[in-house]
């Protein structure tokens, strides 16, 4: 009895001890969620269930009566005080909640660090959310790789008609189908440090005046006014992959290049003017006028500026003027922002676009709910708008009308709408090129490359990855 | 007791053991071999987003042609080889010096060279940016005040010095755990021995290497090992300091095969990198194993 006892007790024991690992090992990704969505009181019958494959996406679970999605989100959003990441997400949440109780939306913050990866891997491995606010760069690759549900039923006439703005609309589109639904649009500029140019006297350089446009011989005149009064211009930021489109913008706007040609379909920056740009910068980092990025990234060029160590960045929008509005004011900084100087003065401008995209989990029903709530999270007439503003950028739908009467400074970033340049983003093989831009600029920088042979190189690597992209 | 009764017995303590072993056998099976399987096949299939093609060798053979993967090799095994040998001597130095001083003095240092291993590689790397910092960093600064140095210098974007700048974070973070080890093996090595040599007139360098130096081979293996490998798989250090800048002069492997993965989503090309990366680990790994192991007495 008592021998039968022990092995009773002791396989008892292994079956305990195999369960319990294999049961911690599921509920890992559970408690990944950072907010945890309140429960759906809701008796609404789900729509109907879906005849394709039952692939269910981290923390979701579709079946029991009412429809859970999950929303993974970028920290596009400004918090309230001091609230923490997320916060005004799941305002959103709730709000929407309340309307439509059938839907269940569980919310998890990334970061812009390491969230690229996460959705990367969460797409190999079949967990991927449901909903994403993001750009087109990103979210236009995944469409080029089947990845998304078409979102072409959200593109109604009207709402065509009420963005009127064909360059954007394509920014959303893969092929013939859209996959990215826009809410708001804003330019990448760059911002001057007016306590630098009084001290430096070069406020002349600058124009404040209309769009303050401004041409590459005034913005070298500005940077030999700073460098003779003792300020270091601004770094050439080149580490890590972020921002990388203001420093893009920053060389094709110098001497007139441009990154691809006007139809997107092949990269161009190694022209006259691209040339030109990086030995111009290339001599101005050598003389101290700039400072050799390339130990820092966009965020820290960003940091440095705002901190009062540089005097200009070439990395600046509506979005990082409102972000870093309490810092510049604690370092007692009054930012300007302009447009990039341009050799005839007519800027270039590289641009955001805010949107969102459905994942297709193979589930019509979470992708249905999906589209409800980014259509409530565009559209509806309180949070719409609310949601517009909190990124402090503009709304692409001209309906809306100005979120932000009397602000003059916002009246000037939206007048560099009309400067607006082909959109490039969206070109296949976008997330390949962004690894061979960087390394191309700390070539030319450091010594490594002549000008023209580096971006030859450039050119040649980002035009394969198209090819390498179909 | 009949044998077969005997027999019977051990088979069921076989079987308990193996079941008791089963968990952790899932997991090993599940986390690293199976994963380990499937990087080798899909290294064989052009695999990215859209799908698998087989492709054959051909990953293998665009690696080895590639300029970026030949610099990445360059740039680890330049980490491996100025980390083993740095990490070894340092290492045993402090403990030389250290484990026969008063207890609470032996703890105070092995908490000193401790506290990078237990401190997050984020924390740490963060510390050294700001060290290194072009602008702001204490480094230049302390530089300067010397008079070392007349302009500042860009550490980690600087073609130069960036290498030898995370040279110098991997050993400071890789000491800990060989100097606690070595502490403890000088510490086991029998005193008698010891005492035994002096009383022949053995010097202290002789007693070290004849005495002490054999003792802490098996010791030595395992941190020569360790520290190869973690210098092979160095990657945390390189995206958050780096991202395998200035011009990929700090890429390492681990770190070009993050890039293609995960930025240039080429996984199959990615897991060719890997396949290779273990295979390297594991030669150097057994090299050091036959050079090292033989005289190990355990």
């Amino acid at each position: 009895m008592l021998r039968n006892m022990g092995k009773i007790v002791s396989s008892g024991l292994v079956m305990a001890i195999a369960v319990s690992a294999l049961a911690g090992c599921g509920g890992g990704q559970k408690a990944e969620s950072t907010t945890a969505a309140p429960a759906a009181e809701s008796t609404t019958a789900a729509p109907a269930a879906s005849d394709s494959k039952e692939t269910e996406a981290a923390g979701t679970d579709s079946s029991g009566g009412g429809v859970e999605i999950t929303w993974w989100a970028f920290p596009t959003y400004a918090q309230d005080g001091d609230n923490p990441a997320g916060t005004y997400e799941q305002e959103i949440i709730d709000a929407f909640q309340a309307k439509n109780p059938d839907i269940t939306v569980k919310l998890e913050t990334i970061d812009f660090t390491s969230g690229p990866e996460k959705i990367t891997a969460a797409i190999e491995a079949g967990t991927v959310c449901d909903v994403l606010f993001d750009a087109p760069g990103r979210i236009i690759s995944y469409a080029q790789n089947g990845k998304l549900v078409a979102l072409d039923d959200m593109f109604t006439d009207d709402f065509v008609k009420d963005v009127d703005n064909e360059a954007l609309l394509n920014s959303c589109k893969s092929g013939d189908s859209y996959y990215m639904y826009p809410i708001s649009t804003a330019a990448f500029c760059m911002a001057v440090s007016k306590n630098a140019l009084e001290d430096a006297g070069a406020m002349d350089c600058i124009n404040l005046e209309g769009d303050r446009t401004w041409t590459t011989e005034k913005f070298e005149e500005m940077m030999q006014k700073l460098y003779d009064a003792g300020y270091m211009g601004a770094t050439v930021y080149c580490s890590g992959q972020g921002g990388d489109q203001g420093i893009r913008a920053f060389v094709t706007n110098l001497y007139d290049s441009s990154v691809t040609d006007n139809a997107v379909t092949t990269y161009t920056i190694n022209d006259e003017g691209g040339v030109k740009a990086m030995t111009k910068i290339k001599e101005w980092v050598d003389a101290g006028w700039m400072l050799n990025g390339s130990a820092y990234n966009g965020g820290e060029d960003v940091d440095q500026f705002v901190a009062g160590n540089t005097a200009f960045t070439t990395l600046w929008s509506p979005g990082l003027a409102s972000q870093r509005a309490e810092t510049l004011s604690e370092n007692g900084i009054e930012a300007i922002a302009l447009p990039f100087p341009s050799e005839d003065g007519v800027p270039a401008m590289e641009y955001l676009v805010n949107g969102f995209c459905v994942f297709d989990n193979g589930d019509a029903a979470r992708a249905e709910a999906s589209k409800k709530f980014i259509y409530f999270m565009c559209n509806d007439e309180e949070w719409g708008p609310k949601n517009v503003v909190k990124t402090s950028v503009f709304p692409v739908r001209q309906s809306m009308g100005d979120l932000y009467p009397g602000d003059e400074e916002m009246k000037f970033y939206a007048s560099l709408t009309k400067y607006y340049s082909p959109y490039y983003n969206t070109i296949p093989g976008f997330a390949e090129m962004r690894t061979y831009w960087f390394p191309m600029l700390q070539a030319v920088i450091n010594g490594d490359s002549e000008p023209q042979a580096a971006l030859d190189d450039f050119v040649a690597k980002a035009n394969q990855s198209i090819e390498n992209a179909k | 007791m009949r044998p077969k009764k005997i027999n019977k017995i051990r088979m069921r303590e076989t079987l308990v053991s193996y079941a008791f072993l089963a968990p952790a056998l899932l997991f090993f099976l599940g986390f690293v071999l199976v994963p380990m399987g499937m990087g080798v096949v899909t290294s064989l299939f052009r695999y990215n987003m859209k799908g698998m093609t087989f492709v054959g060798l051909s990953n293998y053979i665009a690696m080895f042609q590639d300029p970026v993967w030949q610099k990445s090799l360059v740039n680890t095994l330049f980490l491996v080889v100025g980390s083993v040998p740095l990490t070894v001597f340092f290492s045993l130095f402090v403990a030389a010096l250290t484990y026969e001083k008063h207890p609470v003095t032996r703890s105070f240092f092995r908490c000193v060279f401790f506290l990078p291993v237990v401190t997050g590689t984020v924390a740490v790397t963060v510390v050294w940016k700001w060290i290194y910092d072009p602008l702001n960093g204490i480094l230049n600064w302390m530089l300067k005040s010397m008079n070392l140095i007349q302009r500042n210098i860009m550490w980690t974007g600087d073609k130069k010095y960036a290498l030898w700048a995370i040279l110098i974070i991997l050993i400071t973070t890789s000491v800990g755990q060989p100097i606690i080890l070595y502490i403890a093996s000088l510490g086991n090595v029998p005193k008698d021995y010891v005492e035994a040599a002096q009383v022949d007139g053995a010097n202290d360098l002789q007693v070290f290497w004849r005495i002490k130096w054999p003792s802490l081979l098996p010791t030595t293996l395992y941190i020569v090992v360790i520290t190869t490998i973690n210098s092979f798989q160095c990657f945390s250090l390189i995206q958050l300091l780096t991202s395998g800048g200035p011009n990929y002069r700090t890429t390492t492997i681990m770190y070009y095969l993050y890039e293609t993965a995960f930025k240039r989503f080429e996984y199959g090309f990615a897991n060719a990198m890997g396949v290779v990366l273990a295979l390297i680990i594991g030669a150097i790994s057994f090299v050091q194993f036959k050079a090292l192991g033989g005289d190990v007495e355990y």
